[in-house]
């Protein structure tokens, strides 16, 4: 072959130039991407997923080497449902998760609220809403165990009502069990609160604002704005708060091993919390599985209900919008 | 005639370059002494023989030691080229990192450094190198270290690691306080018994009871604007369990594996363990050691069971307001099972472990041969910002131990390590262990009895030995009572 040039130019034809030429073919080349997402999810969740379940059958704590494991059948899914202290620490799960998205969704949502009618500093008050959220957990273990240490900030700012109510004024927030549970929680709302206040924000933000202008010029008072033409609209962001904040709050861990430990005893120990202890303190990775795998099927059910309830009245506020 | 006379001259010259050599050596043998200089010489054969260019070993390292263990590392590097690479991590994460590399197998890591009570569950699970073909080879020295110590760097009979700390506990009372004569005779009047350091549990907590003070009180001509607690100690999760074994005083299990606990001898020991509660400071379930030495050193309470470190702690800590105020007491005795007995639980320790998947694990266990080494050691424990505490016999003599602890203290720490007991030294410590402390959390908090707790322990454990294989705990557990781990026997 001879250029314009007049220099030649030999054929390539080494085995890179040849996978060069297959893959640019269409019928190949339409499946690269295919390919590529299919077999990252085989090896980033299929393979993994497969292996727990498959260890979840056997019998194998990580303090004997793995070539000693055998199949056991469901003993490892027994001995979790049997165990008390798997169902106390999903009872307190749910506690936990419970009060924190509440909180975390009545909070968020008024502030939202006034944060997207305020006109000055918008800005600056969205940045600060948000800046917890940005915080390292670990960051927030640490700050909220100074806060809550007996002599700290938290038990100083409450002097003047524990004077009133006439109750010790060294609330033992992190070493007795009520208070380390509230602990816990308040320390999950100051963080999470963030995200709910971003969701509902960009839900108000994207409120149509012919229908509430209509509805004023209807005469309709503010209240009943809000009540009846906001709040319905709001409806799927508040679904989609609600599923996103249960995930996680399902997983809550972090506050726990830096605040408490799940001590005193067991009152704080999520189920998360649980799951690693039994993994990584006590070596029982084949229990640790079977657990995750009916902790799966528990959470996945919960979620999926969630989404469609989600779905649902999306598709009725579609219809609605449609007639 | 100069070349002849260069020449002439040459084997004198060569003979005292090798006389000051030899003489050389021999001082720099002496200065380490002969185990250590047998580490030495063997890892500077073994780089030779294998031909290693910049050798480095890396080490997974208790971050308490961060900042006292690269000295040694850097000495080690002088001596014999090998560098030391230490990846601080905290004492909590490093069981799982340890017992994770048991199934990845890498080798990222040739040292392990933890607590002794990690190598159960680490040797079965094949992570640690057996030492005893090296140990036989370059002859460690274990004179002067007591029993437990020595039998706590086997298991199932082999050895797996070495160790290079008395971390057990002790009791420090207010010095100012006990030798107040107003605080003694008030003491004497009301108790019958003269002030000092408390011969049992029940006069621990009977002067805890007493010299616990309300804040305002003025008591002894001494006014307390902040409260004096009358005693401290360890009663959170992951640490109450390190002090159980001084108030059960004896084996927690029979020669079978049935727990001990559901007994009238467990019930009583978790009854004190958790009496003297009330006089602890309020929040003492939530405190680990962050917590305890400050609080020690702030001079707001009368007594503490601790690691011994609490003392250097409170005499070398710039905020310390008992510097040179501190008597330390060996272990009060505890009378469960009918006759007095002192047992200093191993509360925690430091143990070094080779990685059975290193590349070079004959040359990691020369450096731990080394560090570990009567000389090096002794150095280590003097370490001004080291965790070391002393433990064995070669530590009594040491001008820098001295000089850190001070002789009152030495004394009173090498007896104690005497009654030295270990805790649970077999697989599945950390589960046994935790399960102690939730049911001890639970009777602290009033939720159940002594005798309720005792009976869930027992269950418990049971429970964990079915599940890691009655047959095998057996075993091990009768080896390691037999191996000294516990003072008593079966």
């Amino acid at each position: 072959m001879t250029a314009l040039s007049g220099v030649e130019v030999r054929p390539r034809n080494g085995p890179i130039a040849r996978l060069g030429a297959w893959l640019s073919q269409e019928r190949v080349f339409r499946w690269i991407p295919f390919v590529l997402v299919e077999g990252t999810f085989i090896l980033v969740i299929i393979i993994p997923f497969l292996l727990t379940i498959y260890i979840s059958f056997l019998r194998w704590r990580a303090n004997r080497p793995f070539e000693q494991a055998y199949l056991s059948g469901f003993r490892n899914y027994e001995a979790v449902l049997t165990d008390t202290g798997f169902w106390a620490a999903l009872g307190r799960t749910f506690y936990f998760a419970g009060f924190a998205v509440v909180f975390e969704l009545v909070i968020g949502f008024v502030l939202a609220m006034l944060v997207h009618r305020v006109v000055r500093g918008r800005r600056i008050y969205i940045t600060v809403f948000l800046i917890p959220m940005m915080v390292v957990p670990v960051v927030v273990g640490y700050n909220f165990s100074m806060i809550y240490i007996d002599h700290g900030p938290l038990n100083q700012l409450l002097l003047p009502l524990t004077s009133i109510l006439g109750i010790d004024p060294r609330i033992r927030w992190l070493s007795d069990p009520l208070a380390a549970q509230w602990a816990i929680i308040l320390a999950d709302v100051w963080q999470w609160t963030s995200l709910t206040f971003l969701i509902f924000l960009s839900g108000f933000s994207a409120l149509p604002p012919q229908l509430i202008n209509a509805a004023r010029v209807m005469g309709a008072s503010r209240w009943q704005t809000f009540w009846w033409v906001e709040l319905p609209l709001l409806k799927p962001v508040i679904v989609i708060a609600v599923v996103v904040r249960s995930m996680e709050a399902l997983k809550l861990f972090d506050p726990v091993v830096l605040l408490t430990f799940g001590g005193p005893g067991t009152s704080t120990q999520t189920v998360a919390y649980y799951l690693w202890e039994q993994v990584w303190q006590f070596n029982k990775f084949a229990f640790g599985a079977a657990a995750s795998m009916l902790l799966l099927i528990l959470f996945s059910t919960l979620i999926f209900t969630g989404i469609w309830l989600m779905m649902r009245e999306r598709t009725r506020l579609d219809r609605e919008r449609g007639s | 005639m100069r070349i002849d006379r260069v020449t002439a001259r040459a084997p004198i010259a060569v003979a005292c370059a090798a006389g000051l050599l030899l003489a050389a050596g021999a001082a720099t043998g002496a200065e380490y002494g002969p185990v250590a200089q047998r580490a030495i010489d063997g890892a500077k054969a073994y780089v030779k023989a294998k031909g290693l260019k910049n050798p480095t070993l890396d080490i997974l390292l208790n971050s308490l030691y961060r900042n006292s263990f690269p000295d040694f590392a850097k000495e080690w590097q002088g001596l014999t080229g090998v560098a030391i690479k230490a990846e601080p991590l905290g004492y909590t994460d490093i069981p799982s990192k340890v017992m994770g590399e048991a199934v990845a197998k890498t080798g990222a890591f040739d040292m392990f450094n933890d607590f002794p009570y990690t190598q159960p569950d680490a040797a079965s699970a094949g992570v640690l190198k057996p030492l005893d073909e090296y140990a036989a080879k370059y002859k460690p020295d274990f004179s002067g270290v007591p029993e437990a110590f020595i039998a706590q760097q086997f298991y199932n009979g082999k050895q797996y690691s070495f160790v290079l700390d008395g971390d057990h506990i002790i009791l420090v009372l207010r010095k100012d306080i006990v030798e107040n004569p107003k605080a003694r005779e008030e003491f004497k009047k009301a108790t019958g018994k003269d002030l000092g350091c408390p011969a049992n549990m029940a006069d621990w907590e009977e002067q805890a009871k007493f010299f616990h003070t309300e804040a305002g009180q003025t008591r002894w001509g001494v006014k307390f604007d902040k409260p004096l607690y009358g005693a401290m100690g360890y009663r959170s999760v992951n640490f109450s369990h390190r002090h159980f074994p001084a108030y059960f005083g004896g084996l927690l299990f029979d020669k079978d594996m049935n727990p001990r606990i559901d007994s009238a001898q467990g019930s009583k020991a978790i009854a004190a363990f958790s009496s003297i509660v009330q006089y602890m400071p309020k929040d003492i379930q939530g405190w680990g050691t962050p917590q305890i030495y400050p609080f020690w050193g702030s001079g707001q309470a009368y007594s503490v069971m601790s690691f011994p470190s609490i003392f250097g702690y409170g005499n070398a800590n710039p905020k310390s307001v008992v510097k040179q105020k501190q008597l330390p007491c060996v272990i009060p005795a505890t009378n469960a099972g009918g006759k007095p007995v002192r047992r200093a639980a191993e509360a925690a320790g430091t143990s070094y472990m080779v990685n059975a998947y290193s590349d070079h694990p004959e040359l990691a266990y020369l450096f731990i041969q080394w560090l570990t080494s009567p000389s090096v050691g002794n150095r280590a424990i003097a370490h001004p910002k080291g965790f070391w505490d002393p433990f064995r016999e070669a530590n009594k003599g040491d001008a820098g131990i001295l000089k850190k602890f001070s002789q009152e203290f030495l004394d009173v720490t090498l007896e104690n390590a005497q009654y030295t007991t270990s805790l649970l030294y077999i697989e599945g410590h950390y589960e046994y262990m935790k399960i102690l402390d939730n049911n001890l959390a639970d009777v602290m908090n009033g939720n159940i009895k002594p005798e309720e707790a005792a009976k869930r322990i027992a269950k418990g454990w049971n429970g964990v030995t079915e599940d890691i294989g009655r047959k095998e705990q057996i075993e091990a557990w009768r080896k390691g009572v037999a191996a000294g781990l516990y003072i008593d026997k079966l």
